[in-house]
């Protein structure tokens, strides 16, 4: 098991009392790293942002007939 | 009348309310395929028959007395096993809720059965609808009735099986990532995700409050316009659920696609994808340029921030709503459920709030673009042929099961995370006789538009009208 694996069950074990139950659980962990990679790749892309963000408000500026 | 069960839901309900069948007539047709057929398939996991029957003479009296009917007057139903009826079964798939009994019922029932619908069943699903293969190590696995070791997708496997078996005329399934298209694609049905917030979700099972859908799986895209007509709406006990008002989807099926344009997406959907699926949604296109749409190809903005976003939401939302049960009793999961939601626990709140915030603004960025060229989306619903039931088998498979598991909903994802509407209608089949499913999707509250495209495309083609060998000449 790497540092990052030990770093992740250490972590889960702490904050959360859980352990991992099997092996895919601690396969499935090691992949976070790629969801690390994931979000670095998206740095650069975020602006700030001055209004509350709203979804709701996204689908109904983009529904079928908005203009 | 024979072959009732082979109807249509509309059909069906048309049938009794003309007094051509009873509702009697229909419920025993779906029982005899049942009874032929279930065993092998497993998508029936509880029946309340005596009741059944009571509400079938019911509603066959109501036609008899000449009483107004609802849209789905007489239809018998049965359900992915997450929908709450108050005290009835509802074990969400689950050995950890094998003897629940909630104690409410939730609004889309309710509203089925204000139009005339009544449940006989409960029907197998994945684990707290939590895998796109059919796999159930409590209630044994679903089988496709197409062919038995292949998958019949996820998570409600019941739900798709169910319907192609010609045991009801429709289920509701519930989509987080996939699991109504998926199940429709893999087992030859139609199945509608609506817009994110169209129907209300309260008395179904949580999984991902930003993700979770609720939708029907059925025959037809006239049959799913039916039933969204149905349950969509604002409900006041679900106030996510929105208040944009609800059309008749049916009466707008009118297979007229001139004009309508057609955007193939050239990245990420057809990455891998296997020859055959490809010819398929090929063939596809040419029937619905022959109803008038055009066609174009262009990449898909964004796709990695809705890969990366959407990937982390549902794990996120799902990791404390199983807290308890992860810490006091891990081993009563099946491992690719556990072992999917342990590494949920160490996302940081700040990436899952980056997720969220980013949603408005990429669906925005999204839909700018891509719906300036084109008016629906199609994509093959699953991008490769089925695999089997072995071949995604996580818990018993070798390390790397996992990435040919999750293959399945590639296709079906980039939508939640997006909220937008789409569908799942059956286009052919692999070479192993398995189904392969077309998505067409479109704008949010576009169910209208994805509806009219998916009911041209069944107005010239039959392979929703397809039934698995299985059934034989069973009536």
């Amino acid at each position: 098991m790497d540092a990052f694996e030990t770093l992740v069950e250490a972590t889960i074990s702490r904050w959360h009392g859980i352990e991992p139950p099997n092996d895919p659980a601690r396969r499935l962990a090691s992949e976070l790293a790629g969801t690390i990679e994931a979000f670095e790749a998206l740095r650069g892309t975020l602006a700030f942002e001055d209004e509350p963000s709203s979804f709701e408000a996204a689908l109904q500026a983009t529904k079928e007939g908005a203009r | 009348m024979t072959g009732l069960a082979d109807l249509s839901l509309t059909r069906a309900a048309d049938a009794v309310a003309s007094g051509e069948a009873t509702s009697v007539d229909l419920l025993r047709a779906c029982w005899a395929n049942l009874d032929a057929v279930n065993p092998r398939v497993n998508a029936v996991i509880w029946q309340e028959r005596e009741a059944a029957e009571t509400a079938a003479r019911v509603a066959d009296a109501a036609v008899r007395d000449k009483q107004k009917l609802g849209l789905l007057h007489g239809v018998p139903m049965a359900h992915k096993d997450m929908y709450y009826q108050a005290g009835k079964l509802s074990t969400c798939g689950s050995a950890l809720r094998k003897d629940f009994r909630p104690a409410i019922t939730a609004t889309v029932i309710a509203r089925l059965a204000a139009a005339g619908a009544y449940t006989f069943a409960g029907l197998n699903m994945a684990e707290f609808a939590q895998n796109p293969t059919g796999h159930n190590k409590t209630f044994g696995n679903c089988h496709n009735p197409w062919n038995l070791p292949y998958i019949t997708g996820g998570s409600s496997s019941g739900s798709g099986a169910s319907v192609a078996a010609r045991f009801n005329y429709m289920a509701l399934g519930s989509d987080t990532g996939g699991s109504i298209r998926l199940p429709a694609s893999a087992c030859g049905v139609s199945g509608l995700k609506p817009t994110q917030t169209r129907v209300s979700r309260y008395g179904a099972m949580p999984l991902s409050f930003s993700h979770d859908n609720v939708g029907p799986l059925a025959r037809t895209a006239r049959d799913c316009a039916r039933i969204l007509t149905v349950i969509a709406g604002h409900d006041p006990r679900d106030p996510t659920s929105a208040r944009e008002p609800v059309p008749s989807y049916e009466a707008a099926m009118d297979d007229d696609l001139r004009g309508l344009r057609i955007g193939v997406p050239t990245n990420v959907f057809l990455d891998g994808a296997d020859e055959p699926v490809i010819a398929a949604m090929e063939a596809a296109l040419l029937v619905l340029i022959a109803r008038g749409a055009t066609v174009s190809r262009f990449e898909l903005p964004l796709m990695d921030a809705v890969a990366a976003y959407g990937g982390i939401v549902s794990r996120a939302e799902a990791a404390p709503i199983h807290a308890e049960w992860m810490r006091s009793d891990p081993q009563a999961y099946g491992a690719h459920i556990s072992g999917r939601m342990y590494p949920g626990y160490a996302i940081p709140a700040a990436y899952y709030i980056e997720a969220l915030s980013r949603r408005g603004p990429v669906l925005k960025a999204f839909a700018a673009e891509v719906f300036s060229k084109a008016d629906v989306l199609v994509t093959p619903t699953i991008r490769t042929c089925l695999p089997t039931l072995d071949e995604t088998d996580i818990d018993h498979g070798p390390p790397g099961t996992e990435h040919r598991f999750m293959a399945v909903s590639a296709n079906t994802r980039p939508f939640n995370y997006l909220g937008l509407p789409a569908i799942s209608v059956p286009c052919g089949f692999d070479p192993n006789g398995c189904p392969i499913g077309l998505q067409i999707a479109g704008r949010p509250f576009g169910e209208g538009r994805v509806l009219q495209v998916a009911g041209a495309y069944q107005a010239d083609t039959g392979w929703h009208q397809e039934r698995p060998p299985i059934l034989g000449a069973v009536a």
